[in-house]
């Protein structure tokens, strides 16, 4: 499929890699729907792309909302006709352990509320299910060749801290699997669909962190630095072209490994 | 450049590439679209703008959705999340322009 005169939706296309995807997808000819919770956000991109000349709507929408699901999906048919792409990149953190445990008594002082743990259940994977389902409901209803992308993260292997953003996570890299079998099994060989895992990657969620903290994470990132949005915009173009890559999720992270070089 | 008036907010088409803009309350403007309709002539990208507008903030909807503000409560256990029994449709007076009312 080419990117020239194609349709995406991008959510959480505010900030991080959402915007870079958005820019990246306008630089080669695609017009594209800003998804996100922060008008402040969607006007500066909306604002930025209509500078390279691209052709935009911004929409201000909550993905875990059937309803917001629906007028974006409708604004970008009413704006542009048909939809294409759709990439799920809307998604949140809210780190902390399952339990926390008092050094002197051995007992637990604290555990992981459901205000840490819902909303991102909410957002990281109901929310990718809506989209995801919405615009696929969209291009098979449309006849639209398309491609759907649940953007999943390396901490999909388990990451201490995050059982809630990990839980979601390796949801997000299983939908391709599923989602591509009921294409197979329903008749529909024009729609892919294939997650991206991003690992440390230079978005404002990384660079504004503790920078002794950033550091010590690029330790184990073997080619020294974080991965930039824009290696993952180009990796979903690459996806984009190429029709072959179908039913998977691949991972960009720089060659992020464990401790002792044991890659992740 | 011209303007209208949809669901008590002003809304701005700028002809060159038929930018849509909505005015804010503080007089500052918050973007619909740029760019848009670039092939279809004046009246036809009017009209076009008209509906997007009305697609991208519909009359008479307010989503809640999840509302850890208010979560329910079963005995201690706060539940907070999707809720069927409270709809995430709140219906206004008006009927929507994007959606048909049926509650």
């Amino acid at each position: 499929m080419k990117m020239k005169d194609s349709v995406a939706i991008i959510t959480g296309g505010g900030n991080g890699i959402g915007e870079s995807v958005a820019k990246y997808l306008v630089q080669n000819g695609a017009k594209v729907a800003i998804v996100d919770m922060a008008q402040k956000n969607i006007d500066r991109v909306v604002g930025e792309i209509k500078a390279m000349g691209g052709e935009v709507i911004g929409v201000q929408a909550n993905v875990t909302s059937e309803a917001d699901t629906a007028k974006f999906i409708k604004a970008t048919l009413d704006a542009f006709g048909k939809l294409n792409i759709v990439v799920a990149c809307a998604g949140i953190i809210r780190d902390a352990t399952m339990l926390s445990i008092d050094k002197d008594t051995g007992k637990v002082t604290r555990k992981m509320g459901l205000d840490k743990w819902q909303p991102v259940i909410d957002i990281n994977l109901t929310g990718t299910f809506l989209t995801l389902r919405d615009g696929a409901e969209a291009m098979v209803n449309g006849g639209w060749e398309g491609l759907l992308v649940p953007i999943s993260s390396v901490n999909k292997a388990g990451q201490i801290g995050q059982l809630n953003y990990s839980s979601t996570k390796v949801a997000d890299a299983l939908m391709p699997k599923i989602i591509v079998g009921e294409f197979q099994m329903r008749g529909i060989h024009n729609i892919r669909c294939v997650g991206i895992a991003p690992g440390y990657t230079a978005t404002p969620m990384l660079t504004g962190m503790n920078q002794e903290i950033l550091k010590g994470l690029l330790h184990d990132v073997q080619i020294g630095r974080l991965v930039q949005p824009e290696e993952v915009a180009a990796l979903i173009g690459h996806c984009i072209e190429n029709g072959a890559i179908d039913a998977t999720t691949i991972e960009i992270t720089g060659g992020l490994c464990y401790d002792h070089g044991i890659a992740k | 450049m011209t303007t209208f008036f949809y669901n008590d907010a002003e809304y701005i088409v700028e002809p060159s590439g038929y930018n849509i803009r909505r005015v804010m309350p503080d007089g500052s403007t918050s973007f619909i679209g740029a760019n848009l309709f670039p092939t279809l002539t004046a009246s036809e990208a009017e009209a076009k703008a008209q509906a997007l507008v009305k697609s991208i903030q519909p009359v008479g909807i307010k989503v809640v959705g999840p509302d850890i503000s208010r979560p329910n409560m079963i005995g201690d256990l706060k539940i907070i999340g999707p809720d069927i029994t409270r709809p995430n449709f709140i219906y206004w007076d008006k009927d929507s322009t994007s959606f048909s009312k049926t509650s």
